[in-house]
């Protein structure tokens, strides 16, 4: 620090000179520039100091998730005080002490706020949605992730207040249920964004009313939400044609009706993951290939039925793929992936390809995919024909490529009678 | 290429390309109103700024002449201050005093690229210093009572490590 130091010996007759040359505005400027804890330290720097560090304009947005373990109730109330109606962005992800009081502070101080992270804020309640309906009608964003501890009641008091929320993530709140989802579908027709990962209790009738009440939904996630059938998948199709992103992956009990409506209605579809939606065929992903060209990222880990023919068509219909997942599709074999690799999506775009426990695909596969520029990770986690050899084939290609492959180490000879296939099927990582 | 004179508030002139100039938006601004655009002769006067400090600013400016424009201020990405060039660190060589000079003129001049940079220096003299640290620093009287001070330690401690 001899730079600084010369600094401060030009200057040392100087009294705070940064004080009296600056206005306000240029050391806020200045201050506009620092981290939460620079902050919190020129705080205790002098009086005038502590009045422009704590000034609101320097805290309108507010991540707390480094500070998660001892960030607690007070910590927060002070917050809310010195950001008051400054404060529009807060992130209290992972922040478990904080509780309902602090809270309610925070909604009546910060009235202004837009966007409200709390995932993992096991701690906090319903309390907290009251709170927040009845001050902070601005609110446009709300993560509720794995706060196990949010009800119905929580939805249904954002359904009255927070009628300008665009995106909510309620994901792993299993107490919600269909008449939350149907309160907040009624009252928040700006919504844009739903993600209810693993949300048991949200039926195919919960969904019916966001399709209805809900038209501009683009990003939906419904992972796990194993009640859902087709109609729920169809409303959601017919209804909000920006439909972006939509992932139903864990939804088994959707067939390839739910495909056909997509195909029909939802031609944005970028996005689709359906890892574990076992019923789907060919007949599904056929329709579906030749009517959504925008598909980038495909999830189809699990779908057990599909074969060469969904491939075919994949590679014919969307020439946008990047993001290509077939583990666990135990039918797919080397002409499927000949196909997808002499597609125009493989020259150009295919950066991820996963054939994890595609047990049929052999050596001659990654043969094809060395015309797969682009390609940068290959999954072959128990691809049993896969080849060291076949590897370092598809390396000189393709040198900078990632390969996930899995070789045992070479076993002993079996020892007599008690010698079983090493062949493994119990990975089902999803 | 035309060119204009600037006038320092300690009367010197400078010779200036007209883009060169017009990095500053006061200054282009100033040209645009008042219709001076192609006028030889034409004496901008800039009474906020001294020779010394406005000789700095045109070596900035004459650096960075061919630079996109600055991107707006985007409110939702976190500030960097890492990302400052070697030729304006060099450049940003001096004492305290030049540099809130600088500060002060890039804001009159309104020079973006400028100001941003000379803010980001000064935050890094800021940033990893405790407290007493920043008050060597700043030449900054610690003007808190004893227990004002224990007060203010103990609302802003729960973001230090333990």
């Amino acid at each position: 620090m001899a730079s600084d130091s010369a600094r401060f010996q030009a200057f040392r007759d100087d009294e705070a000179s940064i004080n009296k040359k600056l206005p306000k505005e240029l050391l806020l400027r200045i201050f506009s520039f620092l981290d939460v804890v620079s902050l919190c330290r020129c705080a205790q720097v002098s009086k005038a100091w502590n009045v422009l560090a704590l000034d609101g304009s320097n805290w309108q947005r507010i991540d707390l998730f480094a500070f998660q373990k001892d960030v607690e109730g007070p910590v927060i109330e002070n917050i809310s005080r010195r950001c008051g109606g400054f404060l529009r962005k807060l992130s209290l992800r992972g922040c478990q002490s904080v509780g309902d009081g602090s809270m309610k502070t925070l909604a009546l101080l910060c009235q202004n706020i837009e966007d409200l992270n709390v995932n993992d804020c096991k701690k906090i309640s319903d309390t907290i949605c009251t709170a927040l309906s009845r001050h902070c009608h601005k609110l446009q964003r709300l993560n509720l992730d794995g706060c196990p501890l949010i009800t119905d009641k929580s939805l249904k008091a954002l359904s009255d207040g927070c009628v300008n929320l665009t995106t909510i993530n309620i994901s792993w709140c299993s107490n919600i249920t269909e008449n939350g989802v149907e309160a907040l579908a009624r009252g928040c027709p700006k919504l844009t964004c739903f993600i209810a990962k693993g949300c048991e209790q949200i039926t195919s009738r919960g969904v019916i009313c966001l399709a209805r009440y809900c038209s501009n939904l683009e990003v939906m996630n419904l992972m796990g939400c194993g009640t859902i059938r087709d109609e729920a998948v169809q409303a959601l199709a017919e209804r909000c044609p920006k439909l972006h992103y939509l992932c139903l992956s864990s939804c088994s009990a959707l067939t390839d009706a739910s495909l056909l409506a997509l195909a029909q209605y939802s031609t944005m579809l970028s996005t689709l993951e359906v890892a574990g939606c076992a019923q789907f065929t060919d007949a599904g992903f056929l329709a579906l290939a030749r009517s959504c060209r925008y598909l980038e990222k495909m999830d189809l880990d699990g779908c057990v039925l599909i074969t060469d023919a969904t491939l075919i068509h994949l590679a014919m219909g969307c020439p946008r793929i990047e993001y290509l997942t077939l583990s666990h599709c135990e039918l797919i074999t080397d002409e499927g992936i000949r196909h997808l690799s002499m597609s125009p999506c493989a020259a150009e775009n295919l950066t991820i390809l996963e054939l994890d426990n595609c047990p049929l695909v052999t050596d001659a596969s990654l043969e094809y995919l060395t015309s797969c520029h682009n390609l940068q990770r290959i999954e072959l986690y128990d691809c049993q024909l896969i080849t060291r050899a076949g590897i370092k084939r598809l390396r000189n290609y393709l040198p900078m490529i990632k390969v996930h492959a899995y070789f045992a180490p070479v076993t002993p000879p079996p020892m007599g009678s008690t010698a079983r296939s090493r062949y493994c099927r119990c990975c089902a990582i999803l | 290429m035309p060119k204009i004179k600037l006038q320092s508030s300690d009367g010197e002139t400078f010779d200036v390309d007209v883009e060169i100039a017009k990095c500053s938006v006061t200054i282009k601004t100033m040209l645009e109103d008042l219709g001076m655009d192609d006028e030889e002769e034409e004496v901008v006067p800039l009474p906020n700024v001294n020779s010394a400090i406005l000789r700095k600013v045109l070596q900035w400016a004459t650096f960075h002449k061919d630079d996109p424009p600055p991107p707006e201020d985007d409110e939702n990405k976190e500030k960097r201050t890492d990302d400052i060039s070697s030729w304006d660190a060099d450049f940003l060589k001096v004492d305290q005093g030049t540099l809130f000079e600088l500060i002060l003129a890039a804001n009159y001049l309104d020079i973006k690229g400028l100001l941003d940079v000379t803010c980001k220096t000064v935050a890094n003299m800021i940033k990893g210093k405790a407290p007493e640290e920043i008050r060597k620093t700043f030449n900054i009287k610690n003007d808190f009572t004893a227990s004002e001070e224990d007060q203010v330690r103990k609302e802003n401690e729960w973001c230090e490590e333990k």
